[in-house]
Formats: C-alpha cells, structure tokens, sequence
C-alpha cells in the first residue's frame, strides 16, 4: 500500500474514531483494532482500483460506518447521551465554541494586518486563551460542546464539503498536512518576532507558535487541541496573504509612475491667494473648469474635520509650546512678485511716455549733419594752392 | 421484504453460528456469513455485533500478528457463548416453525 492511500485510510479512520470518541476509549481502541484492520484489509484487496471514493462507496461514509456499528454494537447513540445531560446549562460551552471562532478569524485578520492589536483584538484574544484553558481543565466540557446546535450545524457542514468532488482534493492535500504545521509554526513565529519584538504580545505569539506544532497532529485525535491549531492556522493564513500581498503589489508596481494614474488629484492641505500686489486675499472660493467647487477636508486643533470646502485660505493650525492654535487667514509666509516678469511686460507702454531719456537723443542727430561742412570752409590749405 | 430487518434480529445467532466450528477475525465472520447466504448484511454490523458479543461475555479474543497487513483479533466461542448458540438456536428453530406453518403451503 502505497502513502497516498495509506493518508486516505487513515484519513477514513480518523473519521471513524470521531463519531466513535464518546465512547470509553478502550472501547474506541478495540473497535478500531477491529474496523481499522478491517478497512485497511477492504483498501488492500482494492488495490490500484482504490480510492477514497471508492472505499466510502463500498463501506459508506466513515460516519455511516461508525453509526452502523454502534447500532449494532448496541452502544448508545450520541443522540441518546443527550438526554440526562441536555438540561445542564451550556453557556460555557457556547463560551468556548465561539470563542473559537472567533479567535480564528482575529488571528487572521491580525495575521494579515501584521498584527496591529488593538482592544477588541486583545479582548477576543483573552477570549480565546480562556477558552483553551478551558476546554484543556474541563473534561466534560467538550461533549458538551460537541452537542451544541451550532457545532451539529458546523460539522454537518463540513462533512457535506468533504463528500463531494472535494473529498478527493481534500485528501491529496492531507498528505502535506506535515509540511503545513511547521510552515505555520514559522509563519507565525515570524509575526511574534517581527511585530511584537518589544511587547508581552510577543511572547503569547511565539507560545502559539510552538504550540501550533504540537496541535496538528494531536487535534486529529483529540478536539480540543483544534482551541490551539485553527487560530494558529488563522494567524498563518493571514500572514501568508500579508506576504503575498505585499509581495505581488512589489511585482506589480515597481516604478511609482503607476501612482500618477491616480483619478483623484491630490489636492494641497491649504491654499493662499496673493492679489497682484502680493497683498494675501482671504475668503476665496475656489471652483474648476466645470464649475465644481475644489474642497480639501479641514481638521482643527480637536482633530475632528470640519467637513470640506472650497473657501480658502483655511486657518492655519499651529502646535506650539503654548498648545494648539488655529491661525485664521494669514499665510505663514511672505511674497515677493517676480520682477523680471515687470520689465519684459511693461517697456512697450511705460517708455515711451517717460521724459528721462529724451533730451540725450534729439541733439545728437541734428549736430553732425549741421556742422558736417563746417570744417571744409574753416581749412586754412586753399591760401596757399 | 426487507432482510436487513430480519438480520438485525438473528444477526447474533448467525455471528456465534459461524464461529462454532472455526476461530475468526471479523472480516472472516463477514466473508463467512456471505458465503453463507447472508450477503445483505452490513461491514460494520459484523464489527458490531462481535464487540457486543465480547462485551456480553460470550466471547473470547485474541490477536493474531499478520507479517503483510495489519495485525488481526480473532474471536472464539467461550462456554457461555456455546451455551447461548444452542438457547438461541433453539428458540430460532421453534419461530422459524411457527412461521413455516403459518405460511402453510402457500408460500
């Protein structure tokens, strides 16, 4: 028998050993010596024919097979073991289930922030620890659990997901289940050591961590290491996308040229409006081509915005040693129009008009023209010829 | 009509039946009872009825270690369960006459 369909009987018989496990366990141990030998025996004759499909069609579901035994074997239906404890007040147990839950899904959606706690995520974290203590210190606990409506209503879930197509993939998968807990162990010391290097936090990780390791094989067998295994596995799931994601938007965006696409211009927190003596204009309103006002959100000294408008300049918020002040209207700074922009403009209209220029040029021109022939009749040569 | 009603009921009878003359493990008991006639009865009722007949007392068990496959737990008759065979037997004998003769020739 080769490991694939070693991983799949097993796999049937793990299935087997839960709708068996409230029983005394050895009883559960000698039903299993007897059926697990006997389905290993039905997988071998199979041969190459063997599937799990294959194998649940000859002996029924791994649940089927166990109820049919029980039947048989005339041990009280898990139903029936309701009845003289069903009364007794499952608070605790709805404590503990959904603890669970929700533990799992604040792991991952830490794991994927990179572990940003805040209160509800340390409220729930505290939550699920004393859940697991819980479950561990309480025996009684988890039938007790295991008989609550939401946990029937989860696990028939489940058992319909793994009759189907996905059985197949499910088991292929299992095989890697080894590789998967110590991936996730990492995965998670990861977070504890990147995250929390300084905090408590680290180190309620990093036991997480260490414990998951130990949880993946023991929660096949025994539930209530799943307290310990599915936040672990929450956590890893959402560090893992943390890191792909981070990863794939490196890979999609190397050059932040892609940002400039962005549709939403970026609008500048304040704007000041000088006139053109550079004189600052207060209380403009400030509109684009299709007449839509440009408004940037304002937040005061109390840190609440004020809404947005588009009346410009806004007040200007200062933090200084005598606190927070708002410093309505005046730019923080002062302007010197540039002049180049006057003299390249201005000479064709300002020159002309201006006197000062004028009395170099008119006497120039008249001069040499008027004494040009002077000189020729002054010549004192023509006495002499 | 529906044997496997009928085999819940005299399933016992026919598992000590099997394991009178011959020890077994309990795919052997499966496969003897099918050979037998039985095939309509269930893999894991087989399983069940011997744990039931271990746990009564009326059987014995041992384990067998098998060098290619798992190892195997064969089940022998004890006096009780030998007592018990030859009671049930009995009683199978005596309803199963009624019956015959309440069908009279018409079945």
């Amino acid at each position: 028998m080769n490991t694939q369909t070693n991983a799949e009987v097993q796999h049937y018989l793990d299935r087997m050993r839960e709708a068996l496990a409230d029983l005394p366990a050895t009883e559960v141990g000698e039903i299993m010596d007897d059926a697990g030998a006997h389905v290993v025996e039905v997988a071998e004759e199979m041969g190459e024919e063997f599937s799990l499909a294959a194998l649940t069609d000859r002996l029924g579901t791994p649940h089927a097979y166990a109820q049919e035994l029980r039947a048989a074997a005339g041990y009280p239906s898990p139903a029936a073991v309701d009845v003289p404890t069903g009364s007794r007040p499952t608070i605790l147990a709805r404590f503990a289930l959904w603890s669970l839950v929700a533990g799992t899904v604040m792991a991952f959606a830490s794991g994927m922030s990179g572990g940003d706690s805040e209160e509800l995520t340390l409220l729930i974290g505290l939550c699920a620890v004393a859940a697991t203590v819980l479950v561990f210190r309480q025996s009684a606990l988890m039938p007790e659990i295991e008989r609550l409506p939401e946990t029937a209503a989860l696990t028939d879930g489940l058992r319909r997901l793994e009759q189907g197509d996905t059985q197949r993939v499910l088991a292929s998968l299992r095989t890697f289940q080894p590789v998967w807990w110590l991936g996730r162990a990492l995965l998670i010391g990861s977070v504890a050591l990147m995250s929390y290097r300084y905090e408590p936090a680290a180190l309620l990780v990093l036991a997480l961590g260490v414990l998951s390791l130990v949880a993946g094989p023991k929660a096949r067998t025994d539930r209530r290491w799943l307290w310990i295994s599915l936040p672990a596995t929450g956590a890893a799931l959402g560090v893992l996308l943390l890191i792909l994601g981070s990863l794939a938007s490196q890979l999609d965006a190397p050059s932040p040229v892609q940002a400039s696409y962005n549709p939403q211009p970026s609008t500048p927190d304040n704007i000041y409006v000088f006139d053109k003596d550079g004189k600052p204009l207060t209380d403009v309103h400030l509109y684009d081509e299709n007449g839509q006002p440009l408004e940037t959100p304002w937040y005061g000294c109390d840190g609440r915005s004020s809404g947005e408008d588009n009346r410009y300049p806004r007040p200007r918020v200062v933090h200084d040693e005598n606190g927070c002040r708002e410093i309505p209207g005046v730019p923080p700074f002062a302007i010197v129009l540039p002049t180049p922009n006057l003299t390249t403009t201005v000479p064709p209209a300002s020159t002309v008009p201006s006197g000062s220029a004028a009395p170099t040029t008119p006497p120039s021109t008249p001069t040499p023209s008027a004494q040009a022939p002077a000189p020729t009749t002054v010549t004192p040569v023509t006495p002499t010829g | 009509m529906d044997t496997s009603q009928l085999l819940k009921g005299v399933l016992d009878l026919a598992v000590l039946a099997v394991l009178r003359k011959e020890d077994g493990y309990g795919y052997d008991v499966l496969r003897r009872l099918r050979q037998g006639g039985l095939d309509g009865v269930g893999d894991a009722s087989v399983y069940g009825t011997l744990r039931r007949l271990y746990n009564a007392g009326l059987l014995t068990s041992y384990v067998v270690p098998s060098e290619e496959g798992p190892h195997r737990k064969y089940y022998s008759l004890n006096e009780p369960g030998r007592t018990r065979l030859l009671e049930s037997g009995k009683t199978w004998k005596s309803f199963a006459q009624a019956l015959d003769d309440l069908l009279g020739e018409g079945a």
